[in-house]
């Protein structure tokens, strides 16, 4: 049965009432994450069956307060509940999810989906908080008042998950009528009904009550303790990166070695060898020793969005990001940047306001990105001499973050400037939800997506370059042993000596301006070309050694007049280079689809690449002229 | 001597959310204002009953029992009545 055969069935509600649990609960782990061309969000499809074995195929929807609003989720939760996207046709089905302990909210949609004219059943979500928020929940009721079937579930315990599927088995509920849309005033209609269905159906207790949430948000949003818990976590998260993945970095290394000495003793030598042992091994593995701390950031930041906390986080710094013409609905996919930009850019989404959307999509990329990492650790220990690791490295590591952020924002200040008001002024509104323990399901669903993708990127997109870099440095083969001529005489060899002259001015020699070339692509190929460009071999099971002994060969390389090649200055050049430069393919992609423009990721891309170059060019040449 | 009806003096008595006490429980009369659609599908609505919980840049309340934090240039649309001080 192909999926267009498969009867639709949507599920839509608001924003936080638990559709994707719902959806997970009813689809089981076949759920997927599916990009529809042209929409800048999105929609989750998976298959559930019913009790009788019919095959249903379950859409997840953005959440939405309502489907007249102008922000791309709520556009296109409209568009598929109408049928308008070519992908899904029409839907068969509507499951209204609905938060049982907010009712005269979350009614608001349902009504607004019931006058869409589609079969519904409302599922009445989180009914254990409505309980225990002491509101009267008469189902039974709400139904006979709506003319729709309702179904009260626990999603996350999965109660009320087989009284669901027996609901949406055949025939599915007729359509129903819905008076209230005809009134001269729709929106107000649709609130008095809603406030006349609690009334009758969910009787909430006159008192306010004082709940845990109360109690935390006392502290965490405190104007003066909250910025002390919000610097302390973030505090916690970046030293917990950078302290706690060490170990499995290890293990990373570890495999990483006992798989070369595997081959180099089955394969006999020769060049095939030497392509899947420094080509392919060496320089995926240099990239996938990074995978740990990249889990260790997205745990962080699924932690956080699951327990509530990300929400007060926002709130906090509305007052600051609106320093920079941003509000705190920017502040999660800038957070989200620090480990990924492509997450970050497409969490710009919850923002209301399109041209301050375009200005978070614009500077994510500055948020230094794990992609960044390894560039940084092989660059930081030659500004400060020795090895890795120590406080001041840490230091400048933070320095590095910090200058990265100031320049984001002075950009987003400019930009929000010259892109000027919206046509309708937009006020910050943000939802605090209840603190909830979190979903460890969620949390690491999550990070499996993200371990995996980046897992792919470095199985193709790196693996690929790596095989390039490794054939253009090898072949055409000389007749010398000596491997500085044996180099000069590839292909690598003869680019560099192309490149040279351009990228002379900002310090770097032929062979360095082209792993900065190679890492168009991705930055994180920076290493191991350096490694295959300056013929340093990488020890077994141990990355950092290797590239302690890549810096001592950097370190002796000399320009033509007997000086050093690699400066602090030069260094500085470097890592100026790469604070700036937009080096990653997937991440244009994403501005260029969640921006519905490829002139505006070609801009970024430009933009960016162009201030990396001339800030470089600036502190070479100043730096020069001053002596350094 | 002058008489004033009830109207009248709930009138007087109107202010704003942005007004309100902190820990004030507020009974909406109505909502003025360009973004009175964006407050209604907030879930703000004549008659209900929120409670202020934190006052500044952005306030915090109570609405259906949901914590909504809105800016103060929101909560300035939303007239109503104090009913108790916390």
């Amino acid at each position: 049965m192909t999926a267009r055969e498969m009867e639709t069935v949507v599920l839509a509600g608001n924003p936080n009432v638990g559709k994707t649990t719902l959806f997970n609960a009813l689809t089981g782990k076949t759920g997927k994450v599916a990009n529809v061309a042209g929409a800048t969000v999105d929609l989750k499809t998976g298959e559930t069956f019913t009790p009788h074995g019919q095959k249903l195929r379950i859409v997840d929807l953005p959440g939405c307060l309502s489907l007249n609003g102008e922000a791309p989720d709520q556009q296109l939760a409209r568009r598929a509940l109408l049928g308008e996207l070519e992908e899904l046709g029409k839907p068969d089905l509507a499951l209204c999810v609905l938060d049982a302990s907010n009712l005269e909210r979350n009614l608001m949609l349902a009504l607004e989906v019931i006058e869409a004219g589609l079969p519904v059943i409302v599922v009445l979500n989180m009914i254990d908080v409505a309980e225990a928020s002491g509101i009267r929940l008469d189902p039974v009721v709400l139904s006979e008042e709506l003319g729709v079937p309702i179904v009260p579930v626990q999603a996350n315990k999965q109660h009320g998950i087989v009284e669901l599927k027996q609901a949406i088995r055949h025939p599915l509920p007729p359509a129903s009528g819905a008076p209230w849309a005809s009134a001269e005033h729709p929106v107000e209609a649709r609130q008095q009904l809603a406030l006349e269905l609690c009334e009758l159906a969910a009787r909430r207790p006159d008192s306010h009550q004082s709940t845990l949430s109360d109690k935390l948000d006392a502290q965490l949003i405190h104007p003066v303790l909250g910025w002390v818990y919000l610097i302390a976590i973030m505090f916690a998260v970046f030293w917990s990166i950078f302290s706690f993945a060490a170990i499995p970095m290890g293990w990373v290394e570890a495999g990483q070695g006992w798989l070369e000495g595997l081959v180099a003793g089955a394969m006999p030598e020769g060049d095939f060898r030497d392509l899947i042992i420094s080509g392919i091994i060496g320089g995926v593995g240099s990239v996938v020793v990074f995978l740990p701390q990249i889990l260790i950031l997205f745990f962080f930041i699924g932690l956080l969005e699951s327990s509530g906390y990300m929400a007060r986080a926002a709130f906090m710094m509305d007052g600051l990001m609106s320093k920079v013409g941003l509000s705190g609905k920017a502040f999660l996919p800038l957070l989200s940047s620090y480990a990924c930009a492509i997450p970050g850019i497409m969490a710009t989404r919850s923002i209301d306001s399109a041209k301050e959307r375009l200005t978070t999509i614009f500077v994510a990329p500055w948020m230094s990105c794990t992609a960044r990492l390894p560039v940084y650790f092989l660059l930081i220990p030659m500004l400060l001499g020795g090895s890795e690791g120590g406080l001041t490295q840490a230091l400048v590591l933070l320095a590095i973050y910090v200058f990265g952020t100031l320049s984001a924002f002075v950009v987003a200040r400019v930009l929000r400037g010259r892109l000027g008001e919206d046509a309708q002024p937009r006020h910050f509104t943000l939802e605090l939800p209840p603190y909830r323990a979190p979903q460890w399901g969620y949390v690491f669903r999550h990070l499996a997506d993200r371990g995996w993708s980046f897992l792919r990127k470095a199985g193709t997109v790196i693996m690929g370059i790596s095989i390039v870099l490794w054939a253009l440095s090898t072949y055409p083969k000389s007749d010398s042993d000596d491997p500085a001529e044996m180099l000069q005489h590839s292909l690598m060899g003869r680019i560099s000596s192309t490149v040279e002259p351009v990228v002379r001015p900002l310090g770097f020699d032929g062979r360095t301006g082209t792993a900065v070339l190679t890492s168009f692509a991705a930055r994180e190929v920076f290493n191991a070309s350096m490694f295959q460009l300056f013929r340093v071999e990488e020890i077994e099971e141990d990355e950092t050694a290797s590239r302690d002994r890549l810096r001592q060969r950097l370190a002796e390389e000399t320009w033509e007049d007997g000086t050093a090649m690699f400066r602090p200055l030069t260094v500085i050049s470097l890592l100026i280079f790469y604070i700036y430069a937009l080096q990653c393919l997937p991440t244009s992609a994403v501005t260029a689809r969640e921006s519905g423009s490829w002139k505006w990721a070609a801009g970024q891309f430009v933009f960016m690449t162009g201030v990396a170059a001339l800030g470089s060019l600036l502190v070479y040449q100043v730096g020069s002229l001053l002596g350094f | 001597m002058a008489h004033v009806s009830a109207a009248e003096l709930e009138t007087d008595s109107l202010q704003t959310l942005a007004q309100a006490t902190v820990g004030c429980d507020f009974r909406i009369r109505f909502l003025e204002g360009p973004a009175c659609e964006q407050l209604r599908r907030l879930g703000f609505c004549e008659t209900l009953r929120v409670r202020k919980l934190s006052h500044g840049r952005n306030l915090i309340c109570t609405v259906c029992g949901t914590r909504m934090a809105l800016s103060r240039e929101l909560a300035q649309q939303v007239k109503g009545t104090p009913l108790t001080a916390a």
